[in-house]
């Protein structure tokens, strides 16, 4: 449980340049480009063991979101092999299932059944979860579309926290909320690291990595440039 | 498929209750729309066209196709658009994606539930006796949401791909409205144009529901059988497109 093994994985996805099909008709008829062949990932092998805190850094469009895509398991390989093994907590997007017109309570339900967690469990957690949201109780009956950023962003991230995660993939979450919240999340995601969690953690912040990573992947242009000590592969980094 | 059965129900009642607390009107609104558009027609062609050898009134017998029929149109425009509103979802976690089509036409469901009350005291107001031949309602009904979901299935994953496809469709469902007996009998067709309706499953089931709710009697099993075919026959098909195409989803979505 909590290992990922990546072997010779390729990925190619067509990019298409119209998205309706007035736009195809006219691109066919004006002799334009309808599909274009992206490799996104190219030839990419790894190994993370159970409890390893990897850091992916590479600049935009290096592969990074693939990368965490294929993890997720929403995205498969063209060819190669992606194995995950135990749940994974995607931290990316925190919120993607909220509903704007339901409330607190509804959304925290909703999004934890949605993160693969079972109905029981949330009314027990529901007390904590609200919690460590720190909103307040008498906004949870109010529907979420009336609540600040700050609010939506702290609660998605309490009911993420509670899905018990084998592997955590964390996408630049940490750039939004404020300091004191942010603080609260990254000794949560530490709790995580002491009780054998495998974390991935993607983040342009080179800081964050080095203080939460051992290790990172360096990606270039959907290639894996490097993979190591995580000093050695940030400078490398800055290097270009 | 039993352990996405809570999530089934979770983005269920999210589309139940997102849709009730958006409008003051609330429930209201499936029961009245319907009853409105039932009433309006039922002006034009009774009093105007004079609809007349149906075997009951018009209004009801409007009302049983009309019904059907909305749920039908309604169902598909509802799909066509789960997967693109839903995108952020489609981008971060695995789940299998028909979940998001079949949630939305329970939803979908729940509202013909609502409206089928209005359907019952029509029933009795108009003094339409009540047979056992109506249990057969359900059978049919459940045909009926086999071919919406099919055909919601196939065309929600190719509206993913070029986003114009449901205003094409909004057109093709004008059409279909047109060659389905909803505002007419199909005995007011040509003799020669009657095979439409045989090989239209919509109007298989809208013939039949009339026929176990009106005549007392069984439905045409000819027709229902070739309604079955193609019920079937589309899902599994329009299943399969669905899943070959569904590693893609996130990916272009």
């Amino acid at each position: 449980m909590g290992e990922i093994e990546f072997a010779n994985v390729d990925k190619y996805f067509y990019l298409q340049h119209q998205k309706t099909i007035k736009e195809l008709v006219a691109a066919i008829f004006n002799q334009k480009k309808t599909l274009e062949r992206v490799h996104a990932l190219k030839n990419v092998s790894f190994k993370i063991k159970k409890g390893e805190s990897v850091g992916i850094i590479g600049k935009n469009g290096a592969g990074k979101s693939t990368l965490l895509k294929l993890m997720a398991g929403v995205s498969s390989p063209t060819s190669g092999s992606a194995k995950i093994s135990g749940r994974i907590s995607p931290l990316i997007e925190l919120g993607a299932g909220f509903h704007p017109e339901l409330n607190g309570k509804e959304n925290i339900f909703l999004n934890g059944v949605i993160l693969g967690m079972e109905e029981k469990f949330l009314i027990d957690k529901f007390q904590e979860i609200v919690d460590f949201s720190e909103i307040d109780m008498k906004f949870i009956y109010t529907p979420v579309k009336y609540y600040s950023s700050g609010m939506y962003m702290r609660l998605a991230f309490a009911v993420a926290i509670f899905t018990q995660p084998d592997i955590l993939l964390v996408d630049e979450i940490l750039a939004v909320g404020d300091t004191a919240f942010q603080a609260k999340c990254i000794a949560k995601m530490e709790e995580f690291k002491k009780e054998g969690v495998t974390t991935l953690f993607v983040s342009h912040s080179m800081d964050a990595v080095k203080k939460f990573c051992q290790r990172v992947i360096y990606l270039k242009e959907g290639k894996v440039i490097f993979d190591g000590d995580v000093n050695e592969g940030v400078n490398k980094y800055l290097k270009g | 498929m039993l352990r996405y059965w809570s999530l089934l129900k979770k983005l269920t009642s999210r589309e139940i209750k997102a849709r009730y607390k958006q409008s003051f009107l609330g429930f209201f609104w499936v029961l009245l729309n319907p009853l409105f558009q039932m009433i309006i027609m039922s002006f034009v062609f009774s009093k105007i066209m004079k609809m007349t050898g149906i075997g009951v009134p018009y209004p009801i017998y409007l009302y049983a196709g009309l019904l059907p029929w909305l749920f039908f149109a309604n169902s598909i425009a509802s799909a066509m658009g789960a997967l693109t509103n839903n995108s952020s979802l489609i981008k971060k976690i695995y789940f299998p994606r028909e979940i998001l089509i079949l949630s939305t036409l329970l939803a979908k469901v729940f509202d013909f539930s609502l409206a089928i009350i209005i359907f019952i005291i029509l029933m009795i107001f108009f003094k339409v006796p009540f047979t056992v031949y109506m249990l057969l309602f359900f059978p049919i009904f459940l045909l009926q949401f086999i071919f919406t979901y099919g055909l919601s299935l196939l065309l929600s994953a190719l509206n993913l791909f070029y986003r114009d496809i449901q205003y094409l469709f909004d057109l093709v469902m004008t059409l279909w409205f047109y060659v389905t007996p909803v505002i007419y009998a199909t005995e007011f067709f040509p003799m020669e144009y009657r095979y439409i309706f045989k090989i239209n499953p919509m109007s298989v089931f809208i013939n039949a529901y009339r026929q176990v709710l009106f005549n007392g009697a069984y439905p045409n099993w000819e027709s229902l059988t070739i309604g079955l075919v193609i019920s079937v026959g589309l899902y599994l098909i329009a299943h399969s497109i669905f899943k070959k195409l569904e590693g893609m989803f996130a990916d272009v979505v």
